[in-house]
């Protein structure tokens, strides 16, 4: 990617790691720690790209050229999720991404639609998460305009056709089938139940969802004009292309755009479960898939609080080898591949603090032990000063790595224009993390990590977990898997 | 790599000679596509071979590929040794694996507070662990109790020595992204990007891991491999049958034996023998480094010989000679599980060295490349009997392989209708071959992805290293590509009916436990 045509902002890190006098180094000899202390680094200079701001019909356009390689690159975000809507709605709002691939649109069956992307090699990806619905279309330049009238047509025109509808329902349907076949897949979406309830992030697809009254053309028709309209568009443009040649393309779609009839809904605020308890599903595995979590409601934002919260769950087990539970979990102990800790921070709502990890029966309870004494000394003790510099060294010194790409920077960009978050999030972040110190991390666990409040839900093979032993950590239940 | 040498050329699409209605129709309605002239990938030199890749080869044998570009300022490393499943024997299956995990663990001073009192207590439970083995292969389950409990308690002991994880935490603190490692049949791969004014970092630690590797913590990290096998085989449905599958497929080859080791293997595994294996293997000679991203080149070549050209060159691997005999007649192989079912069907065909290698390449995009693709259409599409329908050809490169197959039915669809289905497809095939229109769009896919594989820095290193390692060129990667374009249908019909016959597959299936 060369230097974008944007703004540009001239940064430096300053920060030198490991530095110290430099040293005569035998040519016999370059290994080790004396030769590694030695070295020293220049600050690093780059200039930061960042998208320039272009606006068409009210319709904001991000765009970031890179002429590095003969691709262009187009993003939708659509603010309107399946967080949006009744649970009558769910698989339609779930399945919209997916019949606006697959399902046609007015002009070209489903087939002429997938014979075209695919002879033109033009690459196509639709996705949907709680509060947006994304897509992409990446092509050759030379073939952009043909790409996004193509695109246009699958977005804003789409056929939904029945015959599509349905072979879409019985893949769905077969992997709600499925669901029970992976032990982590299992235990995840029953968690994320047990804690979320009735509430979208608590949703899990349900043979019900699928009912003829629930998924029909019609309802596609509603939700689609609900979601894809102009209002919650914002739109990113990346690659081989200037304004000028990207500026009437853009045009052509967004004319094609209806105004939103309707404005949606802000997503519910969950109720997050309260009290705590073991809950087992009894599988005869040869490993056992443990998450624990209770509520918190420490929220993204620009504070203190949210960047101890941040700084504080990496130092405690999201932060990989450097982080304490994954230290000891895996490291120390040989439990498990993998184990790390959880702390959600949503915006708008109370988010989660927990951990997950997957071991053998015999060493479940052992590695539950582990995970929460790990916690436990969050409150007791502050981090060492180690520990908090080198999470932040990480981010600092790795800065540059969010400028990686163009399709990073705009569509991050494109994120915190749909999100309404602040234009300079990021350095903003940057900041906050330094202003972390090891006493505001230790609050952060004082006030908000409660053991005694801990969900913990395993799936395995109880009888060698050992029940009794895990009413130590709370009563426990079977759950019943649905 | 500038913006004036990628800009050159741009690449032409394939017009199909009989051009698709269905396409046509498209234009008509007012997609107005250019359909471009003949592809270029048949006769001139690819975007990936003219990349300006600096070639230098050490005095060790070491081979260095330095690959500047612009952008933002990190690097990608990837550091690829020529050693992976193939080379292991029975009985140590997974070694590989495990000293790929062991290559973290630091050196004679990085993660150490005392070297040498920890090499103390390794003698002692190596010598417990050697008891051990004697102790179960004599089923005395309370004197290998004892010995369990003495290596935990000496690796505690040992841990007072150790800083954990000081070799990732020096790299963490330097702004390091994706720092990790991958074994495969044929290699292991370490890869790290850094900032680029970090880059010295990479080669001094480097230099420090390939001199003076300390193998602490070994017990507990093979646990650890173990539990990685938990989750990757003993409880993932697909896993399994990728795993059982091989092995009816191979009965002489390594490729039949899984990676990541067999269970009881991985519980014996010596620090010894990981030690011996790491001499055999680890020496530059047997190693490519690329570098790719925004650097100098001159000054990481001098990095390059100063800190990675004093290691000793090391021992030459052994060869492998293994030679899987002709198959003579169907396997199958059937897997209970309590999960729904699975298919996957693999035939034998030659390895990535061989001239049918681009036609069997192309052979998987034809069947399973997309929507429009032979399988898809019938099995996903049309018949609706499948939610998904991939092909590769694995499980390595550089020895025979398979063209494999993997099916999810939709219930109440069974693996047998599976079967008929993909069969019929196959006789298809094999008596009248694709048209001219499918190769035209597999052949549009392949030029167009020509120039996407170049989007990525870390994504470039791994390739350039792979090419390198595996075919000692690190063009020929580019060039395989570029043969994809040579392949007519008549080609594509004579590997179907050659390699796709019912004596030259193995089928595995995983169903439901049968009811006694």
């Amino acid at each position: 990617m060369r230097p974008a045509t944007g703004a540009t902002l001239l940064l430096v890190l300053p920060f030198a790691l490991l530095a110290s006098s430099p040293a005569l180094v035998s040519a016999q000899a370059v290994t080790g720690r004396t030769v590694i202390e030695a070295l020293e680094f220049e600050p690093l200079v780059f200039e930061q790209p960042s998208a320039d701001r272009h606006e068409v019909d009210g319709i904001e356009i991000l765009l970031l050229e890179d002429h590095t390689l003969p691709l262009v690159s187009v993003y939708a975000y659509f603010r309107g999720g399946y967080g949006l809507f009744a649970r009558e709605d769910y698989a339609v709002a779930m399945g919209l991404p997916s019949m606006l691939r697959y399902g046609g649109t007015t002009r070209l069956e489903a087939e002429v639609v997938d014979e075209t992307l695919e002879y033109f090699a033009i690459q196509a990806s639709f996705g949907s998460a709680g509060s947006s619905i994304t897509s992409t279309i990446n092509s050759l330049a030379e073939h952009l305009g043909s790409a996004l009238d193509l695109w246009g047509d699958m977005l804003t025109s789409p056929r939904f056709d029945e015959a599509e509808i349905d072979a879409w329902k019985g893949q769905q349907l077969e992997s709600v089938l499925r669901r029970t076949d992976d032990p982590a897949r299992l235990a995840f979406s029953e968690f994320n139940r047990l804690m979320y309830g009735d509430h979208p992030i608590g949703w899990e697809f349900e043979s019900e969802d699928f009912a003829p009254d629930r998924v029909t053309r019609e309802r596609f028709l509603d939700v689609h004009s609900r979601i894809v309209c102009r209002e919650n568009l914002v739109l990113g443009v990346t690659g081989d292309v200037s304004w000028s040649e990207a500026e009437p393309l853009m045009r052509a779609l967004t004319d094609r755009l209806a105004p939103c009839a309707t404005t949606l809904p802000e997503a519910p605020i969950p109720d997050v479960r309260r009290g705590g308890g073991v809950f087992v599903i009894d599988r005869e595995l040869e490993q056992a898939v443990i998450v624990m979590a209770h509520a918190t409601d420490v929220r993204l934002s620009d504070d203190a609080a949210f960047y101890s919260a941040t700084i504080g769950n990496s130092i405690l087990g999201a932060g990989g080898f450097s982080s304490r539970i994954l230290a000891r979990v895996r490291t120390e102990e040989g439990y498990a591949y993998s184990a790390s800790s959880v702390w959600t921070m949503p915006r708008r709502h109370e988010g989660i603090l927990g951990a997950i990890t997957r071991t053998r029966p015999e060493s479940a309870i052992p590695a539950i032990e582990v995970i929460l004494e790990s916690m436990a000394e969050m409150k007791e003790a502050p981090p060492t000063e180690e520990e908090l510099s080198t999470t932040v060294d990480q981010i600092v010194n790795g800065f540059v790595f969010n400028f990686g790409t163009a399709s990073q920077i705009v569509s991050r960009s494109m994120f915190y224009l749909a999100q309404d978050l602040p234009d300079d999030w990021l350095e903003r972040y940057l900041r906050g993390v330094q202003s972390v110190t090891p006493a505001s991390i230790q609050r952060a666990f004082l006030e908000n990590l409660n053991p005694d409040e801990m969900t913990i839900l395993i799936v395995g093979d109880v009888d060698r977990i050992g029940r009794e032993a895990l009413a130590a950590f709370g009563p426990v239940s079977e759950l019943e898997v649905r | 790599m500038r913006v004036a040498q990628e800009r050159q050329r741009r690449i032409r699409l394939r017009s199909a000679r009989r051009g698709p209605l269905r396409i046509i129709a498209a234009v008509v309605l007012g997609l107005a596509f250019t359909l471009g002239a003949p592809s270029p990938i048949e006769s001139q030199e690819s975007l990936g071979e003219r990349l300006p890749v600096r070639e230098v080869t050490l005095e060790n044998g070491l081979r260095v590929l330095l690959l500047p570009r612009g952008g933002a300022p990190t690097v990608s490393f990837v550091m690829q040794f020529g050693v992976g499943g193939v080379h292991e024997r029975l009985g140590t299956t997974g070694i590989a694996h495990l000293l790929e995990h062991m290559l973290f663990k630091g050196t004679e001073t990085i993660g150490t507070r005392d070297v040498a009192e920890e090499r103390a207590l390794f003698s002692q439970m190596d010598e417990a662990h050697d008891e051990l083995l004697r102790a179960r292969e004599a089923g005395d389950v309370g004197r290998s109790a004892e010995l369990e409990e003495s290596i935990g308690r000496l690796e505690d002991q040992a841990r007072t020595y150790v800083d954990s994880n000081e070799f990732d935490r020096i790299l963490t603190r330097a702004g390091a992204r994706g720092l990790n490692a991958t074994t495969t049949n044929e290699a292991t791969i370490y890869f790290v990007e850094l900032p680029a004014n970090r880059a010295e970092l990479f080669f001094a630690l480097e230099a420090d891991r390939m001199t003076n590797p300390v193998f602490r913590e070994f017990y507990s990290e093979r646990d650890v491999v173990i539990e990685e096998r938990r989750m990757r085989v003993e409880t993932s449905p697909p896993g399994a049958l990728f795993e059982a599958h091989l092995a009816a497929a191979y009965s002489v080859h390594p490729y039949g034996v899984p990676v990541v080791g067999h269970m009881s293997d991985l519980e014996t595994l010596s620090r010894a023998e990981v030690a011996r294996y790491y001499a055999d293997y680890y020496g530059p000679g047997n190693a490519v480094l690329a570098m790719v991203g925004n650097f100098e080149p001159d000054e990481a070549e001098s990095w390059a010989r100063r800190y990675l050209g004093p290691i000793p060159r090391g021992e030459e691997p052994p060869p492998v000679l293994s030679v899987e005999p002709e198959q003579r007649g169907e396997r199958r192989v059937e897997l209970e599980w309590d999960a729904e079912p699975l298919l996957r069907i693999g035939w034998h065909v030659p390895s990535a060295e061989h001239d049918d290698a681009a036609a069997l390449g192309l052979l998987t995009s034809i069947l399973t490349g997309g929507r429009t693709s032979r399988l898809h259409r019938r099995m996903v599409t049309d018949d609706r009997i499948a939610t998904a329908v991939f092909s590769s050809v694995g499980p390595g490169d550089r020895y025979p392989r398979l063209f494999q197959l993997d099916v999810t039915p939709v219930s109440p669809a069974t693996t047998v209708d599976l079967e008929t289905a993909i069969y019929e497809e196959i006789a298809l095939l094999a008596s009248e071959g694709p048209s001219e229109e499918e190769l035209g769009r597999v052949l549009n896919q392949v030029a167009a992805g020509a120039i996407r594989r170049l989007e990525s820095n870390l994504g470039l290193a791994i390739q350039l290293a792979n090419s390198e390692s595996l075919f000692n060129d690190w063009r020929e990667t580019f060039r395989s590509t570029a043969r994809l374009g040579e392949v007519t249908t008549e080609d594509l019909r004579r590997v179907v009916a050659e390699y796709f016959t019912r004596s030259n597959r193995t089928v595995a299936t995983l169903v439901r436990p049968h009811q006694p």
